[in-house]
């Protein structure tokens, strides 16, 4: 028996490597992989020079592991063993309570430090202009009761509340409206963003705060327009046994009318949600068409303000919202837009500001300092 | 090239074991010998050289010594090559070492040269170095073909992180081996071992040392640092015994019979014990080409005691070009030689569960000199542990990690100890009393499972999702 038992590791271990080998080399390589959002490497070029300098080894062991077959399956294997080992972590990724994923939060104070002096910086040259600062939580915080057992993220509260004591200009506070409302879908459970829902609470408590009329909740016809939405956390997380989010969009029932330039591709539209992103991995990008240096929106409203926004994504849900206030918003990403924003401002005759941030950006990017010229 | 990679798994062994098991035996030596270069020259091409140069001087000086046999010139060969073996060495991994240490002692500024470690090369040059000793010593016949000592040089199932195989232990086998079906599964379940010590065992508690080692060292409690260490002490054990097992194993798929290298290290009850448990190859090494020519324990108590010194500040200094692996060495050469004088005695007579207690903790605090080749991070580090400076004894972080990792120490702890190999012996032998039970095939399925469930954690671990939309 133990001969038979011999003879049956071997051979099927020899099956394995080799039945592997020849599905990697017979199976055709995919130019994209859909969970990883990301063009998969090819087989590399050869040459003599990039053989002898490791090159070649070294992408052809990236190819190898690219194209791996069943690669989705395997890593939804290795994923479902750490959580049945009680990890209720992944790539920093928490699994919560109730289908929720969150992210971990951990404070960088020289960053932020950083940002508020910029934006305090950016207060104090143009002293006409009216400022506001939107900090958006994240769902780590207001789902706080949803996180796995024992975590600890760093608490979001400290970060609001300093940067409240810190910047000059009206800031607006939406951290107790948002966990009022937190039994509502304000948050996607798989993605990084607030939902329409939740944007719209934050816009009621922006109108209440600057002394706009903000439009009634009836005032919105509400749509699903996809049930199988996976976010930026799921694919962080690996984890197949959670469920898609739906992306709900509001809709005003009253009559509208923007007319939409995407400045850096030079592209006009008349609608604030491109739905062809729905077809795609990244849905939520269907809100302004996702990331753009510069965007402008002109609107038939009936007033002279104009409003320039800088921010990051948490935006894209929540300027439709604004754009039945404002003839004319200017939507700077500073990440993308590298021209000088005070010639900017000045040339186009702006009177309001709003940076709106959640507070993740607001405590990890560099790209506020911009700012400072 | 690294055993526990797809690459390696699934591209490198099966065209290795596909041409050298279809031909004829006379050409195997020079299949494995392309498939080692091949190996080795995957991660670092150039250092290719290195090794064919370190082979062809190893055989020269091997004919010479042949020779002249016996005479001063056959001396004076083995001495030649045992500078050239130290020479390359030292300049690869210790020349930046010396030059930065003298530049702060007599305020110099040479330049160091930065050079990539070639990989593997504290292993190989043992081993280089054992050939000319082994065939001066007559341990060992020299090797007449250039090819089948370069088999020796460069077998890739050793070549990276040993077992450190001497000369006189495969002589032999370079010329000939044997391989049976029996042989040929003991080296697969070898390895799969190896491999699943390796990806699902070492590196997954190696990222719970990361985390905790990222952390600033003022926010972490007396406990926290206690379970990072912990970690980190099951991390290199099974990483490094991981790859022995691998190595081990290939080494039977090709038919050699390496020695072991590591033996439950962290069952033992003394700081010697552990000693001959822990990288078996690098001690006994050092035992038979330095210790004992040095006099070993012959020349009286002093001079015994420097042997001593000077095969722990080797020791240490082998590890790694840093002062912490010196202090190291040191630690447990002073450690040894305290258990020699007197210790040992009166370790015998306690408890047993004291003594493990002494051993682990000792080890624990080594491991602290070990990880940190800042001296000074470790010392902070040190000082966390004991409480020093206020830190708190434990925080919900530390509840968190333990939670988190409860089950895998539960499994690392197991691991560590002989339980299941020796329950795994006595259900095989109960089977084999029953013939023709198929139970015997269930039992050896669970070498499919861990080699599954490793796959699983190496695709992973290229699985990077891009987040470009993480804005």
């Amino acid at each position: 028996m133990e001969k038979l038992a011999n003879k049956i590791i071997v051979i099927v271990f020899i099956v394995f490597i080799f039945t592997i080998n020849i599905f990697n080399i017979l199976m055709p390589d995919k130019e994209f992989s859909e969970s990883e959002n990301r063009v998969l490497s090819q087989f590399p070029k050869f040459s003599m020079e990039k053989l002898t300098s490791g090159r070649f080894s070294n992408k052809f062991e990236t190819y190898i592991t690219d194209q791996f077959i069943f690669k989705d399956f395997w890593v939804g294997l290795k994923s479902d063993i750490e959580r049945f080992s009680l990890k209720n972590e992944n790539n920093g990724i928490y699994f919560g309570k109730d289908g929720y994923l969150l992210e971990d939060f951990t404070n960088s104070d020289e960053v932020l430090a950083n940002n508020i002096k910029s934006i305090n910086y950016f207060n104090k040259k143009l002293p006409d202009l009216t400022t506001y600062f939107l900090l958006a939580p994240n769902s780590v915080k207001i789902y706080e009761d949803k996180l796995p057992m024992f975590s600890e993220p760093y608490d979001q509260s400290k970060i609001i509340d300093r940067v409240k004591k810190n910047l000059n200009g009206e800031f607006i506070d939406v951290y107790d409206i948002l966990k009022r409302k937190k039994d509502e879908y304000i948050y996607f459970k798989t993605d990084h963003h607030w939902t329409m829902r939740g944007a719209y609470y934050a816009y009621q408590m922006f109108c209440n705060n600057i002394g706009l009329k903000s439009f009634d909740f009836n005032k919105f016809d509400k749509e699903i327009v996809s049930n199988s939405f996976y976010g930026t956390f799921y694919s962080k997380a690996n984890n197949r046994h959670i469920p898609a989010d739906k992306i709900e969009i509001f809709k005003p029932k009253f009559n509208t009318s923007y007319k939409v330039h995407y400045l850096d591709e030079d592209k006009y539209t008349n609608t604030l949600y491109e739905f062809n992103h729905l077809d795609k991995k990244d849905k939520y990008s269907l809100f302004l068409d996702g990331n753009h240096s510069l965007i402008t929106i002109k609107t038939d409203v009936k007033n002279n303000k104009k409003l320039v926004i800088f921010k990051d994504s948490y935006s894209h849900s929540f300027i439709p919202f604004l754009a039945n206030h404002y003839k004319e918003i200017h939507i700077i990403d500073l990440r993308y837009y590298k021209l000088n924003i005070y010639d900017y401002i000045k040339e186009n005759d702006i009177d309001e500001a709003l940076f709106l941030y959640n507070v993740s950006t607001f405590s990890s990017d560099e790209n506020l300092s911009w700012l400072r010229i | 090239m690294v055993f526990s990679s797809l690459v390696f798994l699934f591209n490198f062994l099966p065209i290795t074991l596909l041409f050298y098991y279809i031909s004829p035996d006379k050409y195997k030596n020079i299949i494995l010998l392309i498939a080692s270069l091949i190996f080795y020259a995957w991660g670092e091409p150039v250092y290719i050289f290195l090794m064919i140069f370190s082979s062809i001087v190893d055989y020269i000086h091997g004919l010479i010594i042949e020779k002249y046999r016996d005479s001063k010139k056959a001396k004076l060969a083995v001495i030649s090559s045992i500078i050239i073996n130290l020479g390359l060495l030292s300049f690869f991994k210790y020349y930046d070492f010396f030059i930065l240490n003298i530049n702060l002692m007599f305020n110099t500024s040479f330049n160091s040269l930065n050079l990539p470690l070639p990989i593997g090369i504290s292993f190989y040059t043992f081993q280089t170095m054992s050939y000319t000793i082994d065939v001066y010593r007559k341990k060992a016949p020299i090797k007449k073909s250039p090819i089948a000592l370069a088999t020796y040089v460069t077998l890739f199932p050793q070549l990276i992180a040993g077992p450190i195989v001497r000369y006189q232990t495969i002589a032999k086998q370079i010329n000939k081996r044997k391989v049976n079906i029996d042989k040929f599964a003991e080296g697969i379940k070898r390895f799969i071992i190896g491999l699943s010590k390796k990806v699902l065992l070492a590196n997954n508690i190696g990222m719970l040392f990361s985390e905790i080692q990222n952390t600033n060292i003022s926010e972490l409690t007396v406990l926290t640092a206690w379970l990072g260490i912990i970690a980190f002490s099951f991390q290199i054990y099974f990483d490094f015994s991981g790859y022995s097992d691998m190595a081990i194993g290939l080494g039977k798929m090709f038919g050699f019979d390496f020695l072991e290298n590591f033996n439950y290290p962290y069952i033992s009850q003394s700081i010697t014990e552990f000693w001959r448990r822990w990288h078996i190859s690098l001690g006994t090494w050092f035992k038979d080409y330095v210790y004992i020519p040095l006099g070993g324990n012959r020349l009286g108590k002093r001079k015994t005691y420097i042997n001593l010194f000077i095969v722990w500040l080797l020791t240490g200094f082998w590890h790694g070009a840093s002062w912490n692996f010196i202090f190291w060495g040191l630690y447990f050469g002073i450690l040894i030689a305290i258990e020699k004088a007197f210790l040992l005695k009166y370790l015998n007579k306690l408890y047993r569960p004291i003594r493990h207690i002494y051993v682990i903790f000792l080890l624990i605090i080594g491991w602290v000199l070990f990880v940190f080749e800042d001296i000074s991070i470790g010392y902070n580090y040190l000082k966390v542990m004991f409480g020093f400076n206020q830190v708190k004894l434990y925080d919900l972080k530390f509840v968190y990690y333990l939670y988190s990792y409860m089950i895998t120490f539960f499994i690392l702890i197991i691991a560590s100890t002989p339980f299941i190999k020796n329950k795994h012996k006595v259900i095989l032998n109960k089977l084999k009393e029953k013939k023709g039970s198929y139970q015997y095939i269930t039992v050896n399925s669970i070498y499919f499972i861990l080699l599954f469930l490793s796959t699983a954690y190496l695709v992973d671990a290229s699985y990077n999702p891009f987040l470009y939309f993480r804005f």
